[in-house]
């Protein structure tokens, strides 16, 4: 046995650095203003929730809590909402907007470089309804991915719909269309269209539904079509004139997450995949009190992170670290470091060895009210913020 | 955005994978069975060939878009991808088999021991079966030739993939119960095929055309 205490994080965990967390931070706060832009409030659910023992639900990481019960940290931030929401908000009927920015954990497979920490960053519109919530929900995902910098181009956001897929399979006897939407569910459009024939659909229904899952784009006609175009066409309404379109209807997109019951969509990225998820899921709210229509999303932030960075982005620039170097007189250089800030310059006395990516300028305290330059020059303290802004 | 690139399956399954791709026009001329070079340029497609095992890996982490595995692969792996067709082709069960003088001793020994011991090169399909059907188990994972256990004493059961069942019958084994049966299957990693659908539903099209009329 290796004696040593191991040096790094639990498999699936990582240590965020302090470049990554800095840019972290940069798109969080947009997102956290885009979202408090159209009106939504951040609260905090707890990081454990209740387990089960369902061995479906087998990504959640639970463990035991010292009183025996089997407790889980929070595997999604929907679930959780909805909770509070069902057992805090019983009596209350009107429009509720809740934001997240905060960490869920899935397990993985060992080995699979799978991560079992996820941070998300969501809204959830609960109350609304009707096809102008889901277009409002839909143009907020990408007015946050456009607002951190990434570019949204055509199949960038991809929207489906899982009335439309039930709707695609409503030939077939109940028992049977669970069977194929769960098959669907888990990415398996073979087995459930083998399942579809066995179930006796007609050819032609079943050729529809064919088309409609891997046909290429317009494999769906008719007023399910129409329906998911009408969404995205009233989201688009959200940049009045703009030109470039985005929004790909798609209706093979049922996500894995069983609880959602009408719009869904996704935000994909050529090198990161799925970069946000989310849609419709009126009925969640009602297992855990008053039934609630709701939406809403979840951007995956590292993910987000990790799109912004293959497309060459940089967080916007900080005003640079000014490193004081103290000179013997100690009082003198607090009260330098005290005028440097005055004038607003953000100050470390010393030296930083981790700069995180951030702009750094030297200086050394000459008295109270001056210092000089790397470059030789004597500046004011009190005028050097004002002199580097400019 | 780099090309489609195509996972294909060394072994069993190469020829036949093969031989689909040509007859829907991929060029696969730059590939050979048994060859050295692993990514080949077909065209508008890039091909990767990879041990089965690694093609689920590949595609669910999107190192690869497409690929032609075996259900049986997907099956224990459980990667999380998509699956697009059944190409009907490399057909084999996934079964429970045991020496067939044996089964009255090691049941016996069920009630006894209130377990037994099971040898499988696929621990993860056994050990979904077992939990299934409530049957309490050891697994006990083998790298290969899982049909040796029972003889040498290993194992009481194995779990094992077969086709057409003459490697059971050399060891003196016989099939217990069917688990699940497997055929190649075109995949793909959601995200790419969400994102690059326009590229791929005429591979998928062509392909389902393909497996109908065989």
């Amino acid at each position: 046995m290796n004696q040593q205490s191991p040096i790094g994080p639990p498999r699936g965990f990582r240590d965020i650095l302090p470049t990554e967390a800095r840019e972290l931070g940069v798109i969080e706060q947009t997102l956290a203003e885009t979202f408090a832009d159209s009106g939504f409030t951040p609260l905090h659910p707890p990081l454990l929730e209740y387990g089960a023992a369902d061995s479906a639900k087998r990504r959640r990481m639970q463990f035991l809590d010292s009183d025996g019960s089997l407790v889980a940290l929070r595997p999604d931030l929907t679930t959780s909402v909805a909770r509070l929401v069902g057992g805090r908000y019983g009596d209350m009927t009107g429009v509720l907007r809740l934001s997240y920015v905060a960490p869920v954990f899935r397990e993985e497979p060992a080995m699979s470089g799978g991560s079992r920490e996820i941070l998300q960053a969501g809204v959830e519109l609960v109350g609304g309804e009707g096809a102008l919530a889901d277009a409002e929900i839909l143009a907020l995902l990408v007015e946050s991915l456009e607002r951190c910098g990434l570019p949204v181009c055509e199949s960038t956001v991809q929207v489906g719909n899982i009335r439309l897929v039930r709707g695609l399979f409503a030939g077939i006897p109940e028992a049977a269309r669970v069977e194929v939407v769960d098959a669907l569910r888990q990415g398996e459009i073979a087995g459930a269209l083998s399942r579809t024939r066995e179930a006796g659909m007609p050819l032609d229904e079943l050729e529809r539904a064919s088309r409609a899952l891997t046909g290429g784009a317009g494999g769906i006609d008719g007023a399910e079509a129409a329906e998911l175009c009408r969404v995205i066409e009233l989201a688009r309404e959200r940049w009045p004139g703009r030109l470039e379109r985005w929004g790909v209807p798609n209706p093979a997109l049922v996500p894995a997450l069983p609880y959602y019951t009408g719009i869904v969509f996704e935000a994909i990225h050529p090198d990161a995949g799925v970069i946000a998820s989310g849609g419709r899921y009126d009925l969640l709210i009602g297992a855990f009190g008053t039934p609630r229509p709701a939406i809403g999303f979840a951007i995956d932030v590292l993910q987000l992170h990790r799109a912004l960075f293959a497309d060459a982005w940089r967080p916007r620039s900080q005003r640079p670290l000014l490193l004081l170097r103290a000179s013997a007189d100690e009082r003198a250089t607090m009260r330098c470091a005290a005028a440097l800030r005055a004038g607003g310059m953000a100050v470390a006395l010393g030296d930083v060895a981790e700069r995180a990516g951030r702009a750094v300028i030297e200086a050394e305290v000459i008295d109270e009210r001056r210092v000089k330059l790397a470059d030789g020059r004597v500046a004011e303290a009190r005028a050097l913020g004002a002199e580097i802004d400019s | 955005m780099r090309p489609l690139r195509f996972a294909l399956a060394q072994g069993l399954l190469l020829n036949e994978a093969l031989a689909a791709l040509r007859a829907i026009g991929v060029d696969v001329s730059g590939v050979t069975p048994g060859g050295r070079r692993l990514v080949v340029d077909g065209g508008d497609i890039e091909l990767v060939l990879a041990r089965p095992s690694d093609i689920a890996t590949y595609v669910e982490r999107g190192a690869a878009d497409l690929a032609i595995v075996g259900k049986d692969v997907l099956l224990e792996s459980g990667a999380r991808v998509m699956e697009l067709v059944d190409l009907g082709f490399g057909a084999c069960r996934f079964v429970v088999a045991a020496p067939p003088g044996a089964l009255e001793r090691s049941l016996d020994e069920y009630r006894h021991l209130g377990t037994l011991e099971v040898a499988t090169k696929y621990p993860n399909v056994a050990e979904r079966h077992f939990r299934a059907r409530d049957i309490a188990v050891e697994i006990v994972k083998v790298a290969g030739s899982a049909e040796v256990a029972p003889l040498v004493g290993l194992a009481d059961w194995i779990v094992d993939l077969v086709a057409t069942g003459n490697t059971l019958r050399a060891n003196g084994l016989a099939v217990v119960e069917e688990i699940a049966s497997s055929t190649a299957r075109l995949v793909a990693n959601p995200a790419a095929y969400h994102l690059r659908r326009r590229e791929i539903a005429p591979v998928v099209e062509r392909l389902a055309a393909w497996a109908a009329a065989r």
